[in-house]
């Protein structure tokens, strides 16, 4: 069962899914020993390779990688819309000679990963790319959830925010029902894709997506750019409308709701400052567990099985 | 196939090995550390008969799978079991358990492993079996039996926890 | 040349295809009947079992020259065109500069003529370098033997543009092809907005895109009085637009391209750029109302809009990568393994559409196996098979599904006029 890329949950197998929240549980216990490194990986190279900016998920996967001895290699790239006239054959071509064991790729276009480890031997992990997947951050969302809730069918996560450009609300959703897990979301209506989302619940009303009893409510941050776009009027209507208010985190402390962020928050926008305290806030939980589910992922994965890049014929 | 040891056998070889590590604490608190797989069977063993014989000891597993030295040759990687080291491994003294001894690589990872828990006093070493062809210098402190091997032949432990049944086969290389 | 083509069946526009051989001399088609006795001298060639048909011809290519030669040529092209049994083409103005001028349609004309074994028809742009602003040189093209005009890979954007080019050139008996889109809705990606878009995380462009602009353009004709021919329907909707307005006596004829009949968006997989083009593949219930439309003639015509890109192009990730596929070398073969074996329609459909109809639109006569016609045909195996290697296609891409692919049925024999095209 071993694989040379770790690019969307939805090439993995339940089984798969499952195996990997174990394998994590060790690494997290590396956590609270004084030497937090295991030598696992001595001797090889993860190249970080982010077109977009990112610091959350950057240092959750240089710590994972310096966890495991491995040498953590960022290779300075362009970062945002400068990459428009970057190729993949550009890439791959300065990748090769890097020498990578594994290619940690978060990339605004959505398919660069899968289309980067075609021509590579390299294990490639997506962190991110476009509106597509972002593996990784499902795999730690599926732990967080599975430490609360050991039992995971039958629950219900209700996923708020931008569903349309949020490749954490595709990852999540879709690791959290291979885990037999309840998925619905809420969102405004030019945010909330009809098409592709089968099988899960489509809330725009906050008051009806709470009825429906979410064991976890999982914002998803606003991005700031959207407000220009007019997919909805303004940021205080969005606030109100879809936001847990501190009014509406009352009630989820009434019922025992768990709350999830991918990070960072926007206080104010999805999220009431008063947050922060909330007892049943899993948000910083999310980030320790980042680390260990990026060691089980770097662990699993098995460099060079691939075949040799193609020769382009021109 | 060949059963070189049964049943009786293992439980009188765990109870020489307790008698070894009992004779060798000279009433100092000891730690058990047995290496998972297997070995921690053997130590959970070895530590029930030296609870029977009153000798103050300390008890954890180790998984050395993330210490290994063939990790990039191996098809798959292995499946975690965990470490549990409950008690201070500073200072300690401690007596790593395993099933079968033969090149000691295991316990040079293991001694790796340990150490990043803490430096203890002093470590020994205690195997069920010691087949021979070393390729590291280590030798154990503490036997239940020397089996005479071929480099090549298999030696398979099956333990009742882990396997279901107590027996040790001698599979020769053809 | 003299031949006679023995023991076939010959395939029209009417009517399942008949028992007869054909006899050829000097490039016209001398006889065609159920025994033809072979004189001496001349060659006999066994069709038993075998289809002879006339020549197939594609009013919608995009040949690439000038400008982007690394993709394709006229040479290559017209080779690839008869390679799939077609022996004329309409080639697309979106070169590089554009053909929007009577300079631009001399060279591509002069080129196709030293290079060309088949007659090469360019259309010309409506706008002046695509632009959507001022209108292109109309006058001199047409003087040139320029019949269509489209600003093809976009639309015009610009409604009040159109249809003064409309009212202008219809004078001159042209007319338009429109490529139908609404920009703003599409955006930049060619991909459907459903869940294949969801799941890839790619912004989907909805059929109402096309659709709008679809009836936007036949619209605009209708007030100005042109004729317009929508190119490369997508969608169910869209079919049933065109029927509509044809039922309301508008100057329209549509087109359909093979990928749209056969595949839909779930054949994209893992970001397969083999499956990008624009208009974008839809649903599979789009697959079976295009179907329908051609089968009860709502599209007048087959068309593949052969849209060669380099294999380094291609190997792009599927945003990046550019729209389009190649076809003129694969549609005959294509369409006979999918839908003539399948029984979904017979080689009259095919020979209607994809021969005759389209030869109609450029003003050109068709080209039926009848005595006394020019002889522009090929022979047809049923039984055999085709490949399509990179060794066997000619073109300059390869950026087609068909790829390594082995379909029912081969082209054996291409004739046109006094020669012999291709015999495999």
């Amino acid at each position: 069962m071993a694989r040379k890329d770790f690019l969307d949950i939805a090439s993995l197998t339940r089984e798969e899914v499952e195996y990997l929240l174990e394998q994590a549980v060790p690494f997290k216990d590396l956590f609270t020993r004084s030497v937090k490194k295991v030598p696992a990986l001595k001797g090889k190279s993860v190249l970080m390779l982010f077109y977009e900016p990112s610091t959350r998920t950057h240092s959750s996967f240089e710590v994972a990688a310096k966890r495991m001895s491995a040498d953590v290699i960022d290779l300075d790239v362009p970062q945002s819309s400068v990459t428009k006239g970057e190729t993949v054959k550009d890439t791959v071509d300065t990748l090769q000679a890097m020498r990578a064991d594994y290619i940690v790729v978060r990339h605004e276009m959505s398919g660069m990963p899968l289309a980067i480890a075609r021509q590579t031997k390299a294990s490639v992990i997506n962190a991110g790319d476009g509106a597509h997947a972002h593996p990784t951050q499902g795999l730690l969302d599926a732990f967080t959830f599975k430490e609360v809730f050991p039992e995971t069918d039958g629950r219900k996560v209700l996923i708020v925010g931008d569903i349309l450009h949020s490749r954490v609300a595709r990852s999540t959703s879709m690791v959290m029902r291979k885990l037999g897990v309840e998925v619905a979301f809420l969102g405004p209506g030019s945010l909330v894709p009809r098409d592709g989302t089968e099988g899960m619940r489509r809330f725009t009303d906050y008051e009806e997506a709470m009825k429906w009893s979410p064991d976890v409510v999982y914002l998803l941050r606003v991005q700031m750019e959207r407000q220009d776009a007019q997919f909805f009027p303004s940021l205080g209507e969005y606030h109100r409308v879809y936001g847990v208010t501190q009014e509406r985190l009352e009630r989820l402390a009434d019922k025992g709701t768990y709350i999830m962020h991918p990070g960072p928050v926007n206080r104010g926008v999805e999220l009431c400052h008063e947050v922060m305290d909330y007892e049943r806030s899993l948000i910083n939980r999310q980030v320790e567990n980042g680390i260990a589910a990026r060691m089980a992922v770097l662990f699993w994965l098995k460099p060079g099985t691939g075949s040799e890049p193609p020769m382009t014929t021109e | 196939m060949p059963i070189v040891l049964d049943e009786a056998q293992i439980a009188e070889a765990v109870a020489s090995l307790a008698a070894q590590i009992k004779d060798a604490a000279r009433g100092e608190r000891i730690a058990i550390v047995g290496i998972r797989r297997r070995g921690d069977e053997v130590a959970d063993r070895v530590c029930r008969l030296l609870r029977e014989m009153g000798v103050d000891h300390v008890y954890g597993m180790l998984d050395i799978s993330l210490y290994r030295d063939d990790l990039a040759h191996l098809a798959e990687s292995p499946r975690l079991q965990g470490s549990e080291i409950s008690f201070p491994v500073e200072g300690a003294r401690i007596v790593i358990v395993d099933d079968v001894l033969f090149t000691g690589r295991t316990i040079r990872a293991a001694l790796d492993a340990l150490w990043d828990y803490g430096r203890p006093a002093k470590t020994e070493l205690a195997v069920l079996i010691d087949r021979g062809h070393r390729e590291l210098p280590i030798r154990p402190d503490f036997t239940g039996v020397n089996l005479k091997t071929a480099r090549m032949d298999h030696v398979l432990v099956r333990l009742k926890i882990t396997d279901g049944e107590d027996a040790v086969e001698l599979v020769e290389s053809s | 040349m003299n031949l006679i083509l023995k023991g076939g069946e010959v395939a029209g526009e009417e009517g399942a295809p008949r028992r007869a051989d054909v006899w050829v001399e000097d490039g016209v088609v001398k006889g065609v009947g159920e025994k033809i006795a072979a004189p001496d001298g001349v060659r006999v060639v066994d069709c038993a079992g075998k289809l002879v048909v006339p020549a197939m011809f594609d009013a919608h290519v995009h040949f690439r020259e000038p400008g982007q030669e690394h993709k394709e040529d006229i040479a290559h092209g017209t080779e690839a065109a008869i390679n799939g049994g077609v022996t004329g083409v309409v080639m697309m103005p979106n070169t590089n500069p554009a053909i929007d001028s009577a300079a631009v349609v001399r060279m591509v004309l002069e080129k196709a003529g030293e290079v060309s074994r088949i007659p090469v028809y360019t259309s010309g742009c409506i706008t002046r370098n695509r632009a959507g602003a001022e209108l292109a040189g109309i006058d001199g093209m047409r003087k040139l033997g320029v019949r269509m005009l489209t600003d093809d890979g976009d639309p015009v954007a610009n409604p009040s543009v159109l249809m003064r080019a409309m009212e202008y050139a219809s004078e001159f008996g042209m007319f338009f092809a429109s490529h139908c889109e609404v920009a703003e809705l599409s955006g930049p990606r060619a991909l459907n907005l459903g869940r294949v878009s969801y799941q890839l995380g790619i912004k989907g462009s909805p059929a109402c895109s096309e659709e709008i602009c679809m009836d936007r353009d036949i619209r605009l004709a209708h007030a100005a009085g042109a004729h317009v021919h929508i190119q490369h329907v997508s969608s169910g909707i869209g079919m049933e637009t065109i029927r509509f307005w044809k039922e309301r006596g508008a100057r329209v004829t549509a087109e359909v391209a093979p990928h749209h009949l056969m595949f839909n968006e779930d054949d994209i997989g893992e970001y397969d750029t083999n499956y990008k083009m624009n208009p974008p593949l839809r649903l599979a219930e789009d697959n079976a109302a295009l179907l329908e439309g051609l089968k009860t003639g709502v599209f007048d015509q087959i068309a593949t809009d052969h849209a060669p890109h380099s294999e380094f192009e291609k190997s792009q990730d599927f945003v990046t990568a550019p729209n389009g596929i190649t076809g003129v070398e694969t549609a005959l073969v294509s369409l006979y393994d999918r839908f003539v074996r399948a029984g979904d329609f017979g080689w009259d459909l095919l020979v209607k559409r994809y021969s005759a109809e389209p030869r109609r639109l450029m003003g050109l006569d068709p080209v039926p196996v009848e005595e006394g016609k020019r002889a522009e045909l090929l022979v047809f195996d049923p039984n055999g098979e085709t490949t399509f290697s990179r060794e066997f296609m000619k073109s300059k891409s390869v950026n087609t599904p068909f790829l390594d692919r082995t379909l029912q049925g081969r082209i054996e024999m291409v004739v046109a006029g006094d020669e012999i095209l291709l015999e495999r």
